[in-house]
């Protein structure tokens, strides 16, 4: 009656973003959640009664209002930057195979051509001013055309190949922030420039339609700066979700499927290599762009050296950990590597600061505070062991890698799908 | 079909509203709620009424300090109750500059340790809130904002705010949020106007540079200079700096490398137009692997000049390497403080009294100055907010506007009162001779010497420096 799971009838029930109905009430639920994160509801966002004292759980019912808060709206929203740029590279190399570390260059390119085209001109940068209708689409083309110059390396080369060429771009990429022409589009290398407020306007008038860069007022909710960035950008990541879903599930994603699974296949099975090599750079680096731009957007600083390895090796943690080849996967693993570190560092507080009870009891276990016994150094000193929470986040990161590529190669994504089959199958699971 | 299906989705979202109902009323018959307060989240303080009692009609006259604290009239909104005070540290603690910044933030905490052993600010604890950077600018915001909530969570001020770029990417949050910033940072932009409650201390990196230059230029009867700098803020600040002290001293610029050393990159070409200049003296304003590399390298070709640099381009931890002697020679330092251990100031006497009992067991360096100078502008913003009876985020941030931090001869005084800029920077210089032979790396806080330094100038202000009118350098 209510149709058995797995149980497809066609291609087109079988390619759905959301094959149930238990699925699209879950995700409706879910976004409509998402979208009142940022605001005081009574019912929804009260403290549980008498769990009040506990983290995240405590904090009102969806369990997740927290991350509204104003200590974390700024992450919650980096999490969603960072969403769109890693459906990017998940569109890239967890789909196509192809595996890049360019990733933050085209992050760079989008940002510098986004304060280039929207960013005021003064006797040290150069600028133009335009609206951000122009600027941030500005910003996805210009990084999916240079992704387009890069993409025939693509064809010649290969796996780890690929990898090291793409890694030469970052650093292509941070020289290029050194010369007279980036400083005039970036600023100065360690220092950037400012990035223009996100204001809808028609042209340059003075009065922005909305200034997302200014708290106000919407509706029945005073919206705060920060508030307004986060619904902005909500929208804008919903948009690009359905849109790597939609690639992924139609003739461009199946063949870049085949590519990916097989090359030589591929190509003697009709599907044009080079061409789809070439949509596949493109589209990722149009997503690495539009992101870069938001990047830059938030922090209200264009900093060069910001697109560095390191935030290209953020990326293939954030694939790994979320799962390859999955849109929620990437989704997950981006709120996994860009919050854990927080979530480390207040627990490690909380626990500090617990007296007696359990988490008492953990904390004199984990943290260094009683004696010589713990893990965790409360202090901040680095030296030596046992190493600060802050210390402990670096080494958790390259640990979760290993962990996750030894232990879960499909990622977190990969867990939840065990989790769900094992109860799907209940009580006949093995 | 449908319409069940549409059904079920009805019910399913009535259960989770009633589960979720339902939790309210179970959990609450249950639990007696032992613990009322390890989360916090329970009691808020009252927070949008300041002070029911309006104090302003009594306006003391500011000279005359009230020997007795005055408890009972203070003002207070985030960060401050009746026992403490929260003060943020944005520090660097994982990130590149974390060798620097880590001893530094123990130093602070060592600092307010001892201020709540001798009985904290107007009656309160100092609560330090330290929070890691990792110099990521999204990281620092991130951080600032959960400092300048408005919540039980939120500070009264933030004590140490590190990098340039970090602190610009916050300046105006401060001013809106009325919040005060003490900046770890000597980019010459922070007395300008749009850094109003960015609060900087010592001399920047561009005086600095007049002042490295001038005393060089003295010492060694130099005709001619070699500009060699990073790129970007620090690195450029330092060489506009020396070009200013150049021309005011009629010393022909034979090499302008201002922004030519690249950290990490091939300093080859760099080193040859060094040699190939001649130059009498060379200014660098790097860091202390890119130093090494440049002097060892020049003077692997003959190089015969003298070398001066602003103070990050120099550590003693290169005095035991293979360049040691050569910068034993050749080198000179300059610091916009006093060195640990050298001169006989009361500044000096208190770091040492403070590090000896508090920590020991440290290494003997100089970066704890940062600490003791930082400790200082907090606390005497912070005493002045209390004499005022205001230790609101404004009143601090006003408190500090009009006062003169007392450094006791440990750095040139931090003056923040009055609008000129010219009378607010710093000038003065601490200049050093090195020397590979006194540095010993395993000297601890108790110890007397083990850095290397000899300090040969003490608050030196060169003429150029003294005469320049201010204005950015290299602006932020």
């Amino acid at each position: 009656m209510f149709g058995r799971p797995h149980l497809y009838t066609s291609y087109e029930q079988e390619t759905k973003i959301l094959p149930t109905w238990t699925q699209k009430v879950f995700m409706a639920f879910f976004v409509m959640m998402l979208f009142l994160l940022p605001f005081d509801i009574p019912v929804l966002t009260d403290d549980i009664p008498g769990f009040g004292w506990v983290p995240i759980i405590g904090d009102g019912i969806p369990g997740f209002r927290f991350l509204g808060d104003e200590n974390y709206m700024r992450s919650t929203t980096l999490v969603l930057i960072l969403t769109i740029a890693a459906l990017g590279l998940n569109l890239l190399s967890g789909v196509a195979g192809q595996v890049s570390l360019g990733h933050a260059f085209f992050m760079g390119v989008g940002a510098c051509a986004g304060v280039y085209l929207g960013g005021e001109a003064n006797s040290q940068v150069w600028g133009h001013g335009l609206p951000i209708w122009i600027w941030l689409p500005g910003a996805g083309v210009t990084a999916a055309l240079v992704g387009v110059v890069v993409s025939p390396v693509a064809v010649r080369l290969r796996g780890l190949y690929l990898a090291i060429v793409t890694l030469g771009l970052v650093f292509v990429g941070i020289h290029f922030g050194n010369t007279s022409w980036g400083r005039k589009i970036a600023g100065p290398p360690s220092l950037g420039r400012e990035f223009q407020d996100v204001q809808l306007k028609f042209w340059k008038e003075d009065n922005a339609l909305i200034d997302f860069s200014d708290d106000g007022r919407w509706l029945w909710f005073d919206v705060t700066d920060a508030e307004k960035y986060y619904l902005l950008f909500l929208v804008l990541t919903i948009g690009f979700v359905l849109l790597a879903k939609n690639i992924m599930r139609t003739r461009t994603g199946r063949a870049l499927q085949a590519i990916r699974d097989r090359d030589i296949a591929a190509e003697i099975m009709g599907v044009p290599e080079f061409r789809y090599k070439v949509i596949a750079f493109a589209v990722s680096s149009f997503f690495a762009g539009v992101a870069g731009a938001l990047y830059a957007a938030l922090s209200s600083q264009l900093l060069s050296d910001a697109f560095n390895l390191f935030l290209s090796v953020e990326f293939i943690a954030i694939i790994l950990i979320g799962g390859a080849g999955t849109n929620a996967g990437t989704v997950i693993g981006t709120f996994f590597v860009v919050m854990i570190p927080r979530f480390v560092e207040d627990l490690t507080e909380w626990l500090a600061a617990a007296e007696g009870g359990v988490a008492g009891a953990v904390a004199d276990v984990v943290l260094t505070g009683g004696g010589d016994f713990g893990l965790v150094a409360s202090g901040i000193e680095s030296q030596g062991w046992p190493m600060s929470v802050y210390d402990w986040n670096v080494v958790l990161f390259g640990l979760l890698i290993i962990v996750f590529l030894i232990f879960e190669p499909l990622g977190i994504y990969g867990i939840w799908v065990r989790i769900r089959n094992y109860w799907k199958r209940w009580p006949f699971s093995y | 079909m449908n319409r069940l299906k549409w059904l079920l989705a009805v019910m399913v979202a009535l259960a989770m509203l009633a589960a979720a109902c339902g939790d309210d009323d179970t959990t609450d018959a249950d639990t007696p709620d032992p613990d009322p307060d390890p989360g916090g989240a329970t009691e808020d303080p009252p927070e949008d009424l300041p002070d029911p009692e309006p104090d302003p009609p009594e306006d003391p006259p500011e000279d005359l300090p009230d020997p007795e604290p005055t408890t009972p009239a203070i003002a207070t909104d985030v960060g401050v109750d009746d026992d403490t005070i929260r003060i943020g540290f944005l520090s660097d603690l994982s990130g590149i500059f974390a060798g620097l910044t880590v001893p530094i933030t123990d130093g602070s905490q060592a600092y307010f340790e001892r201020l709540n052993d001798q009985g904290g600010i107007a009656g309160r604890m100092i609560e330090v809130v330290v929070r890691d950077t990792g110099y990521d600018v999204p990281t620092h915001q991130t951080h600032y904002d959960e400092l300048a909530g408005s919540g039980p969570d939120g500070v009264v001020m933030i004590g140490t705010s590190t990098g340039s770029p970090h602190t610009a990417s916050i300046r105006e949050d401060l001013i809106d949020d009325e919040l005060a910033g003490i900046v770890l940072s000597w980019n010459s932009s922070w007395a300008s106007a749009g850094s109003a409650n960015v609060f900087e201390w010592g001399t920047n990196y561009c005086v600095e540079a007049m002042n490295g230059v001038s005393w060089l230029a003295d010492a060694h009867d130099a005709k001619s200079i070699a500009i060699v700098t990073f790129p970007g803020d620090y690195g450029e600040d330092g060489a506009i700096g020396a070009k200013l002290a150049a021309e005011a001293l009629g010393l022909e610029v034979v090499y302008d490398g201002q922004g030519s050393v690249v950290p990490g990159a091939d300093q080859t070409p760099v080193i040859t137009n060094i040699v190939e200049s001649g130059a009498d003296i060379v200014w660098v304003t790097t860091n202390a692997s890119s130093l090494a590399e440049l002097i060892g390298g020049a003077y692997g070709e003959g190089f015969t000049g003298q070398w001066g640099g602003n103070g990050p381009s120099f550590s003693s931890l290169l005095l035991p390497t293979a360049v040691g002697p050569i910068l034993t020679a050749n080198y000179t330092h300059f610091a916009p403080y006093a060195s640990i251990g050298s001169g006989d100031s009361a500044g000096m006497a208190d770091v040492l009294s403070l590090m000896r009992e508090y920590a020991p067991d440290k290494q003997y360096l100089s970066v704890y100055i940062n600490s003791w100078l930082m400790g200082e502008i907090a606390r005497q913003g912070l005493e002045k907010a209390a004499e005022n009876g205001d230790l609101t985020r404004a009143g601090v941030t006003a408190a500090l506007q009009s006062i003169e931090v007392d450094f006791q001869g440990l750095a040139a005084n931090a003056n923040y009162a009055g609008d000129d800029p010219n009378d607010q920077i710093a000038r003065g210089t601490w200049v050093y001779a090195v020397d590979h032979e006194t540095y010993n790396g395993d000297a601890t806080m108790l110890d007397d010497e083990g850095e290397g330094l000899t300090m040969i100038g003490e608050n030196y202000v060169s003429e150029a420096a003294a005469n320049w009118e201010y204005e950015p350098c290299f602006a932020i």
